[in-house]
């Protein structure tokens, strides 16, 4: 079925909808914050290299600073991929299913999501405490560590934050399985993985190749 | 009840919710925080759990990933493909089935570098079968050449999955690196030697194209640079222990990026690319702080000991054990993802391969091997899948049948690492000595 053959949306779901696209935003800027610091980091190591080799001049602390930007890109974007629906999971069988069964399913996978991330953002926030009340800092250059602590919880919110938004978006399929989904990631058919595969493989070619949508069966 | 009741619960209650479609990450996580609590009570079991997100992520061996992974994103943006295959044309076109051949070898050198075996599979599908078929070869040799040649990524570094494989084991990274080296460029020839034999026998499927004059063929080096670059930085820093993984990884993406920028790549692409690194590296990062979670459960409950015991004591020779166990990741690959199978499993599994007397570095290359076989079976060997989504006139079931030999040379290929471990463990074992 084809997006246009859904009935309008009802008002709560065009809230729901609005808070998704406002959450995406931020997610959005978290994951270019960790995409450039990765490519920050691809710099400093060129430069400690070149450094190092070339004129026998490393950075100072290089390691202290390459595990204080870490934290960043090991966790600011994990509700940014929990959107797209990139965490993997075996798709296998869930893929299987439709209507109220998949839905039921996907909440009941949504509320043990929550209930781990509560957890672990709180003992994630104590472990922050401790770090910031006996000012734990890095071996070589004292960087302090609290600051890495800190945004693991921050990952962690937002991935919650991103968690409840799922929760109502599947509830509300649940009750309406044949309204249109919003603010859920979807399950990709094979089509669909397929085409991430090729966009990724010919983003330097000039022609591209559609698979999805255009209504071939394979 | 007993931490192994505990143990045996756990690890059921886990496939149940993975088979069950739940996020890896977050069933690794759950279930090792309840075990961990249920075996030394709320404050100690959630309190550990907690810690374990930040301690084991933010560790320098770690920031090679995200390296190794930008590579593999930027890397389509060089025109390499193109240039790699023109010059393996240029240079191997004259053996029997010489296109075919080429395409191996120039799959394998990009996937080698992207890191990425079913992208890699997609550009080939359009940079090396149009030459194939114009000259009249077999189609379905040609797609499955490609389909198969994308499989080779993971082996040749950089390898982001063999750093994974190492991270969990507590192997060095530098070392799984290089042994990988070897078993791919094995598996490549042996592929090579796959289709100059079924060309010799039967000559249509593939015939031999006329050498260039060698001006053509040295002039056709220059675009290939790059790769060498990359693969060579990565390769010598390992061997001489001149820089880390990362640093390695940090210079092989300046140049791939270097020369994307040279060909044009601008600002929006590289956007892109970084955006989608930095998606699947915090992906990486859950799964692996989720599994060890999970990890310090099984290590309270004593679950990868009591395997390891089990597994040593059955009645059968250790290389039986170890064939029940490559099939097991042969049909469990079929259901899942390879980097998420890796690293459920290995806590289990990696100690009892240990304790039947096999070297960690070599299980570590042949179960990586395993997984990408797997990306070329069916139910759906995605890798085939998406040649015959680029190539719409190569219909699935052709690609799946021109993959068929490819298929038995990787049991060929295992096996042989199997009788011979020696080729995966003696540059390793060079430099390490």
């Amino acid at each position: 079925m084809a997006d246009t053959d859904y009935p309008p949306l009802s008002p709560i779901a065009r809230g729901l909808d609005r808070i998704d696209r406002g959450m995406f935003r931020v997610e959005s800027m978290f994951n270019l914050t960790s995409a450039l610091v990765i490519l920050s980091l691809m710099l400093l190591a060129v430069v400690q290299v070149v450094g190092r080799k070339a004129f026998d001049m490393p950075i100072r602390g290089y390691v202290d600073w390459v595990e204080f930007a870490m934290a960043i890109f090991a966790f600011l974007s994990i509700a940014y991929t929990q959107r797209l629906g990139g965490h993997v999971r075996m798709e296998f069988f869930i893929g299987r299913f439709s209507g109220r069964l998949l839905w039921g399913l996907e909440i009941i996978g949504t509320l043990i999501a929550m209930f781990v991330i509560v957890i672990l953002a709180w003992y994630g926030y104590t472990h922050f405490l401790r770090a910031w009340n006996i000012g734990d800092s890095s071996i070589d250059i004292q960087l302090p560590i609290w600051p890495g602590k800190l945004v693991v919880v921050i990952a962690f919110i937002s991935l919650q934050f991103r968690l409840w938004v799922q929760l109502a978006g599947f509830i509300r399929l649940f009750f309406y399985p044949d309204a249109e989904p919003v603010a859920i990631p979807k399950i990709e058919s094979v089509d669909e993985q397929a085409q991430h595969e090729i966009d990724a493989g010919l983003a330097g070619e000039e022609d591209k190749v559609t698979i999805v949508g255009t209504g071939v069966q394979r | 009840m007993d931490e192994f009741a505990i143990g045996l619960i756990g690890t059921t209650a886990l496939l149940l919710l993975v088979f069950g479609g739940v996020r890896v990450f977050i069933v690794a996580a759950l279930i090792g925080l309840m075990g961990t609590v249920a075996i030394i009570g709320w404050k100690a079991g959630a309190g550990i759990s907690g810690t374990v997100p930040h301690s084991k992520s933010i560790n320098y061996a770690l920031s090679v990933l995200p390296m190794f992974i930008l590579i593999g994103f930027i890397a389509y943006h060089g025109g390499l493909t193109h240039a790699l295959f023109r010059a393996a044309r240029a240079w191997v076109g004259w053996v029997p089935g010489g296109l075919a051949v080429a395409s191996v070898f120039a799959t394998a050198g990009f996937a080698a570098v992207s890191g990425a075996s079913t992208a890699t599979a997609a550009v080939f599908s359009r940079v090396a079968i149009p030459h194939m078929l114009a000259h009249g070869y077999d189609r379905r040799l040609a797609a499955g050449v490609v389909a198969a040649g994308g499989t080779l990524a993971s082996l040749i570094p950089p390898s982001a999955i063999l750093v994974i494989y190492a991270i969990i084991v507590e192997e060095s990274v530098g070392t799984l690196i290089l042994a990988g080296f070897i078993p791919g460029v094995v598996s490549a020839l042996i592929y090579a030697l796959l289709i100059i034999g079924q060309c010799m026998i039967w000559p249509e499927m593939g015939r031999a194209i006329p050498s260039p004059p060698w001006s053509e063929r040295f002039s056709s080096l220059p675009g290939t640079i790059p790769i060498f670059v990359v693969v060579a930085v990565i390769f010598y820093s390992m061997y001489s222990g001149t820089a880390t993984p990362t640093e390695a990884g940090a210079l092989g993406a300046f140049v791939v990026l270097v020369v994307a920028l040279a060909k044009g790549m601008r600002w929006g692409a590289l956007r892109e690319a970084l955006l989608e690194t930095a998606k699947l590296t915090v992906m990486i990062f859950a799964l692996i702080w989720g599994v060890l979670i999970f990890v310090r459960f099984l290590g309270y409950a004593g679950l990868p000991q009591a395997f390891s015991e089990f597994v040593v004591e059955l009645p059968f020779p250790p290389i039986v054990v170890m064939i029940l166990i490559l099939c097991g990741y042969a049909v469990l690959g079929m259901f899942m993802d390879a980097i998420g199978m890796l690293l459920l499993t290995l806590p289990v599994v990696h100690p009892a391969v240990i304790a039947l007397g096999y070297d960690p570095i070599w299980f570590g290359i042949i179960v990586v091997k395993m997984c990408e076989v797997c990306l070329i079976t069916p139910p759906v060997g995605l890798n085939c899948y998406v040649v015959s989504a680029v190539r719409p006139d190569i219909p699935l079931g052709d690609v799946f049948r021109g993959i068929g030999p490819f298929f038995v040379a990787d049991a060929v290929t295992i096996g042989l690492f199997l009788a011979y471990p020696g080729i995966v463990l003696w540059l390793p074992n060079l430099v390490n000595s």
